[in-house]
């Protein structure tokens, strides 16, 4: 399939409006949480969302789209984000945010990859494909955490199954423009 | 300062930031004269340098984060570099942390301030924090990082020595980074010079307030003496590599009591 130049502008807005929320959350989470090992996670990981923000922003302005254009999802998405950014324990904020929110966006990541026009959108296609190995990294650097802190456990572990869920419910999480919304930041 | 409601605690009559989150582990104090600081290079000396330079690393990353989230305004690249500064922080803090347990310590064996954090909090605008993080703490690290390279090399233990050195040479971007924002924002705006004068005065006022005299003794009975309450000697080529002026490396100069040697027309 191949999609238009607006709609992938409008994706990869999207992903990137994703990646710099996870950016701020990562850093809204650092001053709050207290276990030293997980606030070196959370801050090491700032920087890998803040790369994925630029490299995908700097791809909008070569879509038609303006430069580091961000398009906020379907509100439904964002409604998930909003849950895992208001978590107060560690073991939530790292197994949500690791273990529901990566994969699921990972998902989404590999949807694009299918739908896209591999030479027409090939500048796309490898950003995503760093970025892709970028999160498979991410997930095995909180793996290691996790295994230096054993002690870190969640209140109720079925909380993670019902944030997986709620984000595989969203089959599309782009919300198309309908006009000029364009939010640049 | 401050325009949030942010939480706040008051030591010896000063208003500041509540501390970030820290482990149960941790002893938080809120003065030199709490922290357990003993002059030369013992053993247990060397561990409370690391540890101390550890939470001060965690706290450099706390700052340049809630910069992230409370200037989201900020130019982009802008809020690139301060999440490169936090992952930079955090690589280090990690270091020191590694370091730390192989000279035999532990998180929480020493107490810990978090006075950088309280103070720059306090200030409600990015440049006024940058002022104060990046070009004052920061800085003054570059400062203390180029005499400690030595300290421990000296002391025989050359892995400390080369760790520091690779942590000098980020702090250097972070302090250049910091100047070449300010510089740029105060073009753009000279209003933002008064707010970065204002954060400096501050500091000023806070670092009077809190400060240790000399002839005051922390709870290890160290004596704070008139050396060791005077600014480190300043790493003039760093300081400059970091993109502070050649004017005002001069006023640092001053400021820290080398006037006397400073040439006449520099005075």
């Amino acid at each position: 399939m191949t999609q238009s130049i607006r709609d992938r502008a409008d994706t990869i807005a999207t992903f990137r409006w994703v990646s710099v929320h996870l950016m701020e959350m990562l850093a809204r989470w650092v001053p709050s949480t207290p276990e030293l090992e997980v606030k070196i996670l959370f801050g090491r990981h700032i920087w890998e969302f803040a790369q994925h923000g630029d490299a995908l922003g700097r791809r909008t302005a070569e879509l038609r789209a303006p430069l580091h254009f961000s398009l906020a999802p379907a509100k439904t998405y964002a409604a998930v984000l909003e849950e895992l950014a208001q978590v107060k324990g560690t073991a939530e904020r790292v197994h949500g945010l690791y273990q529901a929110i990566m994969p699921d966006l990972e998902a989404r990541y590999h949807r694009y990859l299918t739908d896209t026009n591999p030479l027409l959108d090939e500048p796309s296609v490898r950003i995503i494909d760093r970025i892709l190995a970028d999160l498979t990294r991410l997930r095995a650097d909180a793996a290691e955490t996790l295994g230096q802190r054993s002690d870190l456990l969640m209140a109720d572990p079925k909380w993670l199954e019902r944030l997986r869920t709620r984000a595989l419910e969203v089959a599309s999480f782009v919300a198309l423009r309908s006009g000029s919304v364009a939010e640049v930041v | 300062m401050t325009a949030t409601a942010a939480p706040v605690k008051t030591v010896q009559g000063v208003t500041l930031r509540l501390d970030p989150a820290r482990e149960p582990c941790f002893h938080v104090v809120h003065t030199d004269a709490e922290m357990a600081d003993w002059p030369g290079m013992s053993d247990q000396s060397r561990r409370e340098r690391l540890h101390r330079h550890m939470n001060n690393e965690a706290a450099a990353l706390e700052i340049a984060a809630q910069c992230l989230v409370d200037f989201p305004e900020a130019p982009w690249d802008l809020r690139m570099q301060l999440a490169r500064q936090s992952a930079d922080e955090a690589r280090h803090t990690s270091i020191l942390l590694q370091r730390l347990c192989e000279l035999g310590g532990r998180k929480g064996e020493f107490p810990v301030a978090n006075f950088e954090w309280c103070v720059t909090l306090m200030v409600d605008n990015l440049p006024g924090r940058l002022a104060l993080e990046n070009r004052t703490f920061e800085a003054g690290l570059i400062d203390i990082l180029g005499s400690l390279r030595t300290t421990w090399r000296a002391a025989g233990d050359a892995t400390t020595a080369d760790l520091l050195d690779g942590i000098l040479a980020d702090e250097i971007t972070h302090v250049r980074f910091a100047n070449r924002w300010i510089k740029r924002l105060t073009e753009e705006d000279p209003r933002i010079l008064l707010r970065v004068a204002q954060a400096v005065h501050y500091l000023r006022a806070v670092n009077d307030a809190l400060g240790p005299q000399p002839g005051d003794t922390n709870i290890v009975g160290t004596t704070f003496t008139q050396e060791r309450t005077q600014a480190p000697a300043v790493y003039v080529e760093a300081r400059l590599e970091a993109g502070f002026t050649q004017d005002e490396v001069l006023e640092v100069l001053r400021q820290a009591g080398f006037r006397s040697i400073l040439p006449e027309e520099l005075k």
